[in-house]
């Protein structure tokens, strides 16, 4: 390895050292402050105060040693789950909503490290092509036979009544990024990638006919950018977005419930007190908020509807004010880019479309939700990635960040090759 | 692989470009109309801050509203605190437009610096909100209010036509901010702003504007008024059945000429009427800043000759409000050039740093120029000699438009009785209009109260 190499990595190392010395200490901070404003101490909040930095700087460095895997995003991911650990604890009505959310991200953690094993150990995905589509499908429909319809949507099962509900919509996310890469990899003409277009089609119709409709708009985005990506047929791509918005329009004038998020996105204020209600509290809570927030605690986000799951964003602008969450956004904007360095860097084209899948459908979700939040786009039920309450959304993203770190780590190894092989080449000519 | 790289290249891009797209218009929105987010009434945090409500102050220095030990205190006067609730409102928020409403979250400051936050939190004083400076006159609107004909329901509003500055906003029945609960059904309605009525004859204005504008031939062309007249599936009658004879436009408006107007606007058509009176600011939602109006209407299609030719005089499906008519009136007065109405002189914190100043600022330029100078030369020939005469004032130069406007089919309910009109004078520009619910045809009422509102004016004000 040349000096410069040596350099830039030692660099790199201090740069992450930092990163991750500043996230325990907010995670350890915030805890704390949130511990001491309630008479007596919650301990609940003093416990996680040391567990969060604690479990965070294992986890890098853990995983860090096993794999060179991108620190970056792993720690910028961890610091937004402890966002929504620490919103949580500050606004949620009982202390069992942090709870589990703390131990949904456990097993997040979990996950996440099962993501990065599979990328790293599975070498041919064509193989699992078929079973994974079939198991896609087949859990997307299941909300038909075992489900339950939440806030208006039928897109839950439950697994254990009562306790545990999952949304296969979010789990199937990573499945379908891992389909359609490994459908779209080695630039297919048109015909062969008809079946895993009429896939994605037929995904999509499902979550239609369940008006999972946050859903539905990821998994459509996602579909018609990979396949852009991976075919540069622009013609084709055009033609897929357009049929999109043929089907919004004819959506909107076929669905009353589509039509309806629409009057109230146009103007909530001609009914404030139903249609309108949630989301001018919404904006309610966010202009209270102002530059720099009500202060950790003190604000009441709890006049929103779904102030933990849908309108966490909300929450976090009146807690922490506007500039800590154009702060938030901007640490999507980071893992965003590094997710696309590493499906730039990715050495198949399989590994790179699965990465780039990863990150589109992570920016597209956020800005939904955020522009929902914030009367800017439609809203559309989906959660802000990381952040939001809700087991099912939480795992799967940090299984699909696993999978990420798992390419960004194989990249990693393949440059070091490389460069050892370039060594070796120049010692041959000596 | 180079090809697919390129690819995830450029949508990575747009993605990211749309991200940081999103944020900044996120952050801009909120930092543009948090505050007024922040004030709406249905903010349940408002009434649970600790901290003290900032006073609200009118253009002379008159304390129309602060908080003394921790009770909120309006004016001593009883007839001068009712007339000011609709401008004030009330701190319980009942008043939905009023300044302690709109303006809630300056004058508790829910928002306001980390710092000032802090060191009340050390030093233990109740934080005080922000002093609200208004260029309302107390005066002026206690005055009009005690003018306003009693046992009668309408609105008074005065602008300066030059600066915009909204001077005066009476809106009858009034109620009082120290026992808001306690009022008349629909006092807390804020007339000015959110009271859409039927324009009636001061539409006239708008329908001859939309003439000039259109048709340069216009201004020589004379109409003959038997009193009636019958156009295809209808008939149009002017007040009393009063045959105008030969009349043109200045005489048609100074008699205030149903059928002049009836055919002037069945000449020009639906789409040209509409045209001006868009570009006027019906059926816009009004971007004002200070306060909100309600969209005044103007039809967008018609089914038969009825709705265009009852348009053309301010009947059938137009509506308007006081503050939008006053609008049009100013910007005739202005040389068609429309103003902004604003209201919020000044928007300053304890420590005397100003958070908010207002200004004047051009809406838009809504006719040439030419027309208003013509039409305001029409108007001043309705004071002179027709049916605006009762609201001259000696010394001075008054423009004018009376209008009695039909609110029911068959006459069951008396007519509202309509006046706008301005001042033609630069040391003098103040607008006014006045709308007296049911009373009665001839609108000698609001005419004459319109005069009395323009000679306070000047009175107060200079």
């Amino acid at each position: 390895m040349s000096k410069i190499e040596k350099m830039r990595k030692a660099l790199m190392r201090t740069n992450t050292r930092l990163l991750l010395t500043a996230v325990m200490a907010f995670q350890c901070i915030s805890m704390v402050l949130l511990a001491f404003r309630t008479n007596p101490i919650d301990t609940q909040a003093l416990l996680l105060a040391a567990a969060m930095p604690v479990l965070t700087g294992l986890t890098v460095g853990l995983l860090g040693k096993l794999w060179p895997l991108d620190r970056a995003i792993l720690i910028l991911s961890l610091l937004l789950a402890s966002i929504g650990i620490i919103t949580l604890t500050a606004i949620a009505r009982s202390p069992i909503t942090p709870r589990t959310h703390a131990i949904y991200a456990a097993a997040g953690l979990f996950a996440m490290c099962v993501g990065i094993m599979m990328m790293r150990s599975i070498r041919d995905w064509r193989r699992f092509m078929l079973p994974l589509a079939f198991i896609c499908i087949v859990m997307l429909v299941s909300p038909w036979i075992i489900g339950q319809e939440k806030n208006g949507a039928r897109n839950w099962i439950s697994i254990i009544p009562n306790q545990l509900t999952i949304q296969p919509s979010e789990f199937m996310k990573p499945v379908l990024i891992v389909v359609l890469a490994a459908g779209l990899s080695n630039r297919p003409r048109f015909v062969r990638c008809l079946p895993v277009l009429a896939f994605a089609a037929l995904c999509c119709g499902i979550l239609l006919s369940e008006k999972d409709l946050g859903a539905l708009l990821l998994y459509f985005l996602t579909t018609v950018f990979m396949y852009y990506a991976a075919t540069s047929n622009a013609l084709l791509t055009l033609a897929g977005l357009g049929m999109g918005c043929g089907a919004a329009v004819i959506a909107y004038h076929a669905f009353e419930y589509v039509r309806d998020r629409i009057a109230i996105w146009q103007n909530p204020w001609t009914d404030p007190e139903k249609t309108g209600y949630q989301l001018i509290q919404s904006l309610i809570a966010i202009g209270s908020g102002g530059l720099f927030g009500m202060g950790l605690g003190l604000g009441s986000p709890r006049n929103v509807p779904l102030y933990h799951s849908d309108f966490i964003f909300a929450s976090i602008s009146e807690e922490f004010g506007l500039i800590c969450a154009v702060c938030v956004l901007a640490v999507y904007v980071l893992i965003i880019l590094r997710g696309l360095m590493t499906a730039m860097n990715a050495r198949t084209s399989f590994h790179s479309l699965t990465a780039f899948g990863i990150v589109v459908l992570l920016g597209l979700q956020t800005m939904l939700i955020v522009g929902g939040n914030t009367k800017l786009l439609p809203l559309t039920g989906v959660t802000l990635p990381l952040v939001s309450y809700g087991g099912s959304s939480l795992v799967s993203t940090f299984f699909s960040i696993g999978m990420l770190l798992g390419i960004s780590s194989m990249n990693a190894e393949d440059e070091t090759k490389d460069i050892d092989q370039l060594a070796l080449k120049e010692e041959l000519a000596l | 692989m180079k090809e697919l790289r390129g690819n995830m290249r450029l949508v990575g891009a747009l993605v990211v470009i749309a991200f940081v797209a999103l944020s900044a218009w996120f952050a801009l929105t909120v930092f543009e109309q948090g505050s007024i987010w922040a004030s709406s009434s249905r903010n349940t945090r408002l009434r649970q801050t600790s901290a003290q409500r900032g006073d609200i102050i009118d253009r002379d220095g008159v304390v129309l509203a602060t908080t003394q030990n921790g009770e909120r205190v309006y004016l001593a006067n009883n007839s001068a605190r009712r007339a000011l609730a609709a401008v004030v409102g009330d701190d319980a928020g009942m008043s939905g437009t009023g300044v302690e409403s709109y303006y809630s979250a300056q004058l508790l400051d829910i928002s306001d610096s980390l710092l000032e936050r802090l060191s009340a939190l050390f030093n233990g004083k109740q934080r005080k909100g922000s002093s609200v400076e208004l260029t309302i006159d107390a005066r002026l609107t206690a005055a009009i209010a005690g003018q306003f004909p009693s046992g009668y329901r309408g609105s008074v509003c005065v602008l300066n036509y030059k600066t915009g500055e909204v001077l005066a906003m009476v809106s009858l029945p009034s109620y009082d901010p120290s026992n808001p609960a306690d009022a008349e059904d629909t006092a807390y309605l804020n007339r000015c702003l959110q009271g859409l009525y039927t324009p009636g004859s001061v539409f006239k204005l708008v329908t001859l504007c939309s003439a000039l504008e259109h048709d340069s031939n216009v201004i020589n062309q004379s109409f003959s008024c038997a009193g009636t007249w019958n156009y295809e599936g209808g008939s149009i009658v002017c007040a009393g059945k009063t045959a105008h004879g030969t009349v043109n436009l200045e005489s048609a408006l100074s008699k205030s000429c149903n059928v002049a107007f009836g055919k002037l606007a069945y000449q020009l058509g639906l789409t040209r009427m509409r045209e001006t009176a868009e570009t006027l600011g019906f059926n816009e939602n009004m971007k004002l800043g200070d306060f909100v109006i309600y969209n005044s209407q103007f039809p967008t299609s018609q089914q038969n000759a009825s709705d265009l030719v009852w348009s053309g005089i301010g009947q059938s499906t137009v509506l308007v409000t006081p503050m939008h008519m006053t609008m049009i009136t100013a910007s005739i007065a202005n040389g068609g050039a429309m103003i902004r109405p604003w209201m919020v002189k000044r928007i300053a914190s304890v420590t005397g740093a100003i958070t908010h100043s207002g200004g004047a600022k051009s809406y838009r330029q809504v006719m040439s120029a030419q027309t208003a100078s013509t039409i305001a030369r029409y108007m001043r020939s309705a004071v002179q000699s027709g049916t605006a005469r009762k609201a001259a004032i000696s010394g001075y130069t008054v423009c004018g438009k009376t209008g009695s406007a039909e609110t029911s089919d068959d006459k069951s309910v008396e007519t509202n009785s309509w006046f706008t009109g301005f001042i033609q004078d630069s040391a003098h520009p103040y607008a006014v209009s006045v709308v007296i619910e049911q009373g009665g045809a001839g609108s000698g009422l609001a005419t004459e109260l319109a005069r009395k509102a323009l000679s306070a004016s000047i009175e107060y004000i200079g």
